[in-house]
């Protein structure tokens, strides 16, 4: 199985999400992590969608396929080398009197994690990362009690020398930077 | 009180401001707006059924009856069905207007098949006010949500103003391109508030998300040309966007030009008149014998407007295994979707058939067409004479085709429904003129013919247009009777009566040892339904009377039902059973 990171670029539309989607589940291909956001072009909306598959040659054809979509301007799929990519994970770790200590220090340094919320008897650590990071640092918590941990999807960009929109259909763009 | 003090002072300026007695601006209403938008767009037919979300509209169309032919179906789906119809036949969007909720619904499987034949349709639904959104109001159905599959584009219109963009947008998306089905749902509020701007119509030209390529790139036509020119055993597949792109004579000209042998998929058929010397044939499950063992053969295959459906594959992880694939397309997901393209050429058929015609050099490859005519003398051996000469049981499918197609010069519009006698209407009719058979080919939808009949008949009605339908078929949709008789329409309905659903009676034979699990039908008296709806018919069931039979019903003035009671069991061939490759096509 290979990881395929999926940028779409699309006008910012009502129902869009579940176009795209659809074109996934009637292939029956599992969405790992998606997220969406405006870019730095008004009006349009740019998806990272992370799945894994055996073959390069179907992840082409759904490519091929929601490009076809009308809203949608632009499809590029990556290998995981290909992109600079991370994800943010949230950690809240119980820490009630009495209970083991948190080493702030190695959460900070050795793992490059913060504590961002101070509760009366909790934790939150918010640690950016691939999921191999995240994951490595999950198991170093174990040894506390992690009372609830959450990731967000994949937000990646491509090791080329343009940005991607660049890529995009020349028109007059409203920039917000 | 604080806001309505702070807002006086520029409202007072504004009243101050305009002159004293300048009128007050009327703004029409969305309804008003779409009727505008419509006749801008130079649509003079409407296929439609009204409702309660609809009414604002139909209420406006009775303002425009003079300009907008507007159609009262009997059932949605048959105004989607005349639709495509009408379509197919003037290459320009078929409108649909329908209410919300089970009018929406009843349209479904029209827009499905537009989809998959890639029909321009353009479907106008009402939807429950704005403020009823999501509240699961009376007869209100998430119509955007059920139809984004199986729509190119749909779009929800909840504000009068969206009107004429969305609705040239949705013209435009319907038409080029790809064509294809949209669905704009228009809530009753969007189309009874008045527009808060005057009404303006842009005709849309092109969108910055959206750009199909018509003109090819000169590097991959010249890659095509290079293979072509260089292929030894060249052969062209000719499909639907042949005649989408109405370049019938760029492909006339190639294939006369370049000496290679045409074979057409179902609906590519009547792109090239049958008679014409390099035409092989149909492609697919039950298309003729030499074309689809000659896949096996060639060297370079020449794939144009066509998808590679399974149903002209087989087995598509063995088909054309030896052949290097130029795949002309419009559509660019198609490319690689199911054979891999060596030299994939994206744009409109016409544009890329005149790229190549100079690029392309004289040939004559008599030796390798005249292969195929070896093929042909034994399926006309095997099958096509013995179904044409049996003078013994009941009338054969193919003799009614066979006769129907001397007796109009090959030169009517044929409609078929979904079965066997659309199998047997494609193998036995002569095609002569392009663009004349509309059936139902991807979806393969029963209930298709009687209403496409009639839009087909509306859109071309210089042409005659004869309906092929099976008993089956026709009882799914043959309410639309009212609507021909109702509209004056002259179109011929054929029923070839087995009292089966024959299609899957003849699979249920071959590979279900005769099993046959509910196939059998107990027919209605078909004529006096006919007559019931004020249409004139009668039966044949006698081989002497069939030429009077038919010699009656094409000349009859108005519409008519020739029922003909058929072979009860008989089987279409050639036919490559499904998951079989194209070579173990079988003959009997």
């Amino acid at each position: 199985m290979t990881t395929y990171t999926i940028c779409i670029f699309t006008e910012n539309t009502i129902g869009l999400l579940n176009r795209i989607t659809i074109i996934f589940t009637r292939r029956r291909i599992n969405i790992e992590s998606l997220t969406v956001s405006e870019t730095e072009r008004k009006g349009v909306s740019r998806f990272t969608i992370v799945i894994k598959h055996e073959s390069r040659e179907e992840v082409e054809k759904l490519v091929r396929q929601i490009r076809k979509i009308v809203e949608v301007m632009a499809v590029f799929g990556y290998l995981n080398d290909e992109i600079v990519y991370n994800e943010i994970a949230l950690f809240k770790i119980s820490t009630p009197l009495g209970s083991k200590s948190l080493d702030v220090e190695t959460i900070n340094k050795e793992y490059k994690a913060w504590v961002v919320y101070w509760g009366l008897d909790y934790v939150v650590i918010e640690k950016t990362g691939n999921d191999t990071e995240i994951f490595e640092f999950f198991g170093y918590l174990k040894k506390y009690e992690i009372l609830e941990f959450v990731r967000s999807g994949r937000v990646a960009v491509g090791k080329t020398e343009k940005g991607l929109v660049e890529y995009l259909p020349e028109s007059e763009w409203a920039y917000y930077l | 009180m604080e806001a309505i003090a702070s807002i006086k002072p520029e409202t007072a300026h504004a009243v101050d401001a305009a002159p004293a007695l300048a009128p007050a601006p009327t703004y029409i209403n969305g309804s008003h707006a779409l009727m505008k938008a419509l006749l801008a767009e130079g649509v003079d037919t409407i296929f439609g059924y009204p409702g309660g979300a609809i009414m604002p509209v139909y209420d406006a169309l009775y303002d425009y009856q003079d300009q907008i032919n507007h159609i009262l179906v009997r059932h949605e789906q048959g105004a989607g069905h005349a639709a495509q119809g009408y379509a197919r036949v003037t290459g320009r969007a078929g409108i649909c207007l329908v209410t919300s909720g089970p009018g929406a619904t009843n349209l479904v499987t029209a827009i499905a098949d537009a989809l998959i034949d890639s029909t321009p349709l353009v479907c106008i639904v009402g939807q429950v006010g704005k403020k009823l959104l999501g509240t699961d109001a009376f007869q209100e159905a998430d119509v955007m949500g059920v139809t984004m599959p199986i729509t190119k584009w749909n779009y929800q219109i909840t504000d009068a103003d969206e009107v004429p963009e969305i609705l040239s947008k949705a013209f435009y998306i319907a038409q080029s391109g790809r064509p294809g089905p949209v669905l704009i749902d228009m809530t009753k509020s969007a189309q009874l508030e008045l527009m808060t701007k005057p009404y303006v119509y842009q005709r849309c030209q092109s969108l910055v998300s959206y750009r199909p390529r018509r003109i090819p790139k000169q590097e991959q036509v010249e890659t095509a040309a290079s293979l072509i020119n260089s292929a030894k055993r060249p052969y062209i597949f000719a499909g639907h966007g042949v005649q989408i792109a109405k370049a019938e004579a760029e492909l006339i000209e190639f294939a006369e030009k370049t000496g290679i042998p045409v074979a057409t998929t179902l609906l590519g058929q009547s792109t090239i008149s049958t008679n014409h010397p390099l035409y092989v044939g149909w492609l697919g499950m039950h298309g003729n014998y030499g074309p689809n063992v000659m896949t096996d053969q060639a060297d370079v295959i020449i794939a144009i407007g066509m998808r590679f459906d399974d149903r002209v594959t087989g087995d598509a992880s063995k088909y054309i295994k030896q052949a290097k694939v130029i795949h002309i397309e419009i559509d660019p997901s198609e490319i690689d979707k199911i054979i891999r393209a060596d030299a994939p050429v994206v744009g409109d058929a016409k544009e890329v058939l005149k790229a190549l015609l100079p690029l392309v050099k004289p040939n004559d490859h008599t030796v390798w067409r005249n292969e195929f005519r070896k093929y042909d003398a034994i399926e006309n051996e095997t099958i096509t004479v013995p179904e044409l000469t049996s003078l013994d049981g009941k009338i054969r499918m193919a003799e009614v085709i066979d006769m129907l197609s001397k007796k109009t010069k090959g030169e009517a519009i044929l409609v078929t429904d979904v079965g066997q006698h659309q199998m047997m209407a494609s193998r036995y009719y002569q095609f002569r003129k392009p663009n004349s058979l509309v059936t139902s080919g991807g979806m393969g939808t029963m209930g298709f013919a009687l209403p496409a009949a009639f839009g087909a008949q509306v859109g071309a009605p210089d042409r005659q247009v004869v309906a092929i339908i099976g008993d089956g078929c026709f009882q799914m949709t043959l309410q639309e009777l009212g609507t021909i008789v109702q509209n004056k329409q002259p179109v011929k309905a054929i029923i070839l009566n087995n009292n089966f659903l024959g299609m899957v009676r003849q699979w249920q034979q071959l590979f279900h040892e005769r099993r046959y699990s509910f196939v059998e039908l107990q027919n209605p008296d078909f004529i006096t339904i006919a007559r019931g709806f004020g249409m004139d018919g009668q039966t044949c069931d006698q081989r002497d009377n069939l030429s009077d039979a038919l010699d009656t019903l094409l000349a009859h003035e108005g519409p008519f039902l020739l029922e003909v009671i058929v072979e009860k069991e008989e089987n279409v061939f050639p036919m490559v059973p499904a998951g079989a490759s194209v070579s173990q096509i079988r003959l009997k």
